[in-house]
């Protein structure tokens, strides 16, 4: 087995940054592995992805020192474009990936690109979609797809360049963990057709099993507590009362109640109208039927989406709240309340759109996908957040797609499929029930194996 | 027949409906582009299969600026002369006047109907590479514009999310459309942030499918320029043609 990827004493740093992301890395990897790059956020995953089909150094101006080697070759001494068909790449964003409308456009594309004859370019189509088992979205419009239909669609124009090594980025962070485990399955089924070299990065490799050979850490010091169980600090008191809450399409008749400091997690497959009810509930959506209190927080996905002042400490007091200080220590962001909220981290963002939320008198927090993307210590920081509030008297409904995050985080599931609530269910009946898990695209959370392992 | 304009090479249609406007700009009587726009519509008729419901639609605003034309132009005309045909309160209108007013509503209504025939009948992707392949567009501002096309839906639905996340926060519609206006302000600022992340990711995974922007061997999807293009090129020279020359035939 010889190398096709090679890292020598590599240091890479961003022109602006004074620190290198990547310092004095060395590894290599042979034909045919299948390794797994880990890491927390920011430390450089993506970049060393980059270093690997040659997007870097080139195209961000970055500082390279020492050699990566790609098939035996100075990745310097390849022209732009050169590499990319023998090295194809899957990144993480399923909507920024796409140039064309449809699908077979789409592979068209990438054999253009490659200068095919035209004559060899439909039996090549017709192969990879037959290999890819996506023969029937050969005339589909990508951007009409689902999030894991579109994560396969990109695999399929990595596959149809014929690479040697395919290079994922984060691959199941948008599917819920049913498509994400077909999908892993679908993978490890093309790596056996077509003996490829699989590089991907991922921080959460539960649900890979046993997919991987080998894994490289990045900053192996920085290892994160593992999550625990929570104890419910639910109060016979009712919170958030919802009845008959319908849409004018979509959403079916949805009513239930939760009590005061109760974390509820909201499951279902990919578009079955979780995002849909959220909205609803905080009536960004015109619907009939009754919410009380009709007051109610919402953090979506992209935290920055609410910001609308210039610093922290504004941004907080927006809504005309007065305890503006107490609620920057309580929510640990005395240090950053004079920065701007576009250029705090991630997890800072979201703790600034929750200070906001209840320093406005929101009781009732509803957060959107807030694990997706996630690293362990993110992860942690987040199950921390809402731990404490909770205690404090917060009641939560978070949609979630990570089982794992939802076992130690949730005293009720919520389950929807198709518009409309299945029921709620105490979350230690939800984990046992495996009928009702598959109904509803979900998988059953490590933690509880490991626990029923305990007392077999 | 009814597909023929749907069908034509989007580049050929590109080109004569360009020499038609160019043409059209020389003449200031009110006939010719009376004349060419009538032909335009019966061509549109004859030759596509648009919605009429739509066209109406697309032409609403187009008609408003046209009667906006012919009034301020009769109203505040600099050219006075000639014969008086027609008077209301102190507003005398002579003959050129009219004339003037009529030719400018009339270029008014053709061209936007001309631009109309173009939209309605072109699919945006065929007409980019068709484009590429008969006018020799280059390939990097060919597909730079083809994937901002497929990021207006994305973008548009992201709008919709900022829009509702500041609702939350307790902004409220303005009544004022001025102010409406200087609101999205705060709505735009997350939104391009956003873009150009977006924008970054997608020259990083246009790069890694090997495009690198040089002229491409061959094409997938070949437009190519037939009969069909020769035989619409013939009647829309004639439509011009016949136009023009309204003076010989047309009799008044």
């Amino acid at each position: 087995m010889h190398d096709v990827i090679q890292f020598e004493r590599v240091t890479f740093s961003y022109p602006d940054e004074e620190n290198p992301v990547l310092q004095e890395l060395s590894f290599s990897i042979s034909q045919g592995e299948r390794v797994v790059i880990t890491g927390p956020s920011g430390c450089g995953k993506t970049t060393l992805l980059y270093l690997c089909n040659r997007l870097y150094p080139e195209n961000c101006d970055g500082i390279l020192s020492g050699t990566v080697k790609l098939f035996g070759k100075d990745s310097l001494y390849f022209i732009p474009g050169e590499i990319n068909h023998r090295i194809a790449t899957v990144f993480q964003d399923p909507d920024s990936q796409f140039c064309m409308q449809t699908v077979e456009q789409e592979l068209a594309f990438t054999l253009e690109n490659l200068h095919v004859n035209r004559e060899e370019m439909d039996k090549r189509i017709s192969e990879v979609l037959a290999l890819t088992d996506l023969c029937e979205f050969r005339h589909a419009v990508i951007q009409s797809l689902s999030g894991g239909q579109k994560q396969r669609i990109a695999t399929a124009c990595a596959l149809i360049m014929e690479p040697e090594i395919l290079l994922l980025d984060e691959p199941i962070a948008h599917l819920d963990p049913y498509t994400a485990k077909k999908y892993i399955e679908w993978l490890d089924d093309l790596q056996h057709k077509r003996s490829i070299t699989i590089v991907a990065i991922e921080h959460r490799l539960d649900l890979w099993g046993n997919f991987f050979e080998r894994s490289i850490p990045l900053h192996k010091t920085e290892v994160a507590a593992p999550l625990e169980k929570r104890n419910s600090s639910k109060i016979e008191e009712i919170s958030l009362a919802v009845n008959k809450v319908r849409d004018k399409s979509f959403l079916k008749d949805i009513s239930f109640q939760l009590s005061r400091g109760e974390i509820t997690v909201l499951a279902g497959p990919n578009g079955s109208g979780k995002s849909t009810l959220m909205k609803t509930l905080c009536q960004l959506i015109p619907s009939s039927g009754t919410v009380q209190p009709d007051f109610l927080g919402y953090v979506p996905q992209s935290p920055e989406f609410l910001f609308l002042t210039k610093n922290v400490r504004d941004e907080i007091g927006y809504g005309g709240g007065s305890n503006i200080d107490e609620m920057l220590s309580r929510l640990k962001l005395e240090n950053i309340a004079d920065a701007h909220p576009f250029a705090i981290s991630h997890g800072q963002k979201r703790r600034v759109a929750i200070a906001a939320m209840l320093s406005d008198g929101r009781e009732v927090i509803l957060m959107d996908e807030p694990t997706s993307g996630q690293d362990a210590v993110a992860l942690s920081e987040l199950f921390q957040l809402i731990n404490e509030r909770a205690r404090e008297g917060t009641t939560f409904l978070i949609v979630t797609h990570d089982m794992e995050f939802a076992y130690c985080i949730a005293d009720t599931v919520l389950l929807m499929d198709g518009g409309s609530l299945t029921g709620k269910f105490p979350a230690k009946d939800v984990w046992s029930d495996e009928r009702l898990l598959q109904n509803h695209h979900l998988l059953p959370p490590k933690g509880l194996m490991r626990h029923e392992a305990c007392f077999a | 027949m009814k597909h023929a304009l749907h069908k034509m090479n989007p580049s050929v249609k590109f080109l004569l409906i360009t020499i038609c406007m160019f043409t059209m700009a020389f003449f200031f009587d009110p006939w010719t582009p009376f004349v060419f726009w009538i032909g335009i519509l019966v061509l549109q008729l004859l030759f596509s299969r648009i919605d009429w419901k739509k066209w109406l639609l697309f032409m609403l605003p187009f008609f408003v600026t046209a009667f906006g034309y012919f009034w301020t132009t009769l109203v505040f005309a600099e050219d006075q002369s000639g014969p008086v045909i027609w008077s209301i309160w102190n507003v005398h209108v002579t003959e050129t006047q009219l004339n003037h007013a009529l030719s400018l509503s009339f270029r008014v209504l053709a061209f936007s109907s001309l631009s109309l025939l173009f939209a309605l009948t072109t699919n945006p992707t065929t007409f980019i590479m068709s484009l590429m392949q008969q006018l020799k567009l280059s390939p990097k501002i060919a597909y730079g514009v083809m994937v901002g096309y497929q990021f207006l839906p994305v973008l548009k639905d992201e709008f919709m999310h900022i829009g509702q996340a500041q609702r939350l926060r307790g902004i409220t519609q303005e009544k004022n459309a001025f102010q409406r206006l200087l609101g999205t302000r705060r709505v735009l600022i997350p939104m391009l942030a956003g873009a150009v992340r977006k924008a970054e990711r997608a020259a990083f995974s246009m790069e890694a499918r090997g495009f690198t922007g040089e002229r491409r061997s061959s094409y997938f999807q070949v437009i190519k320029v037939g009969k069909i293009d020769t035989a619409l090129a013939v009647v829309f020279l004639l439509v011009l043609v016949l136009s023009c020359t309204n003076r010989l035939w047309l009799d008044f």
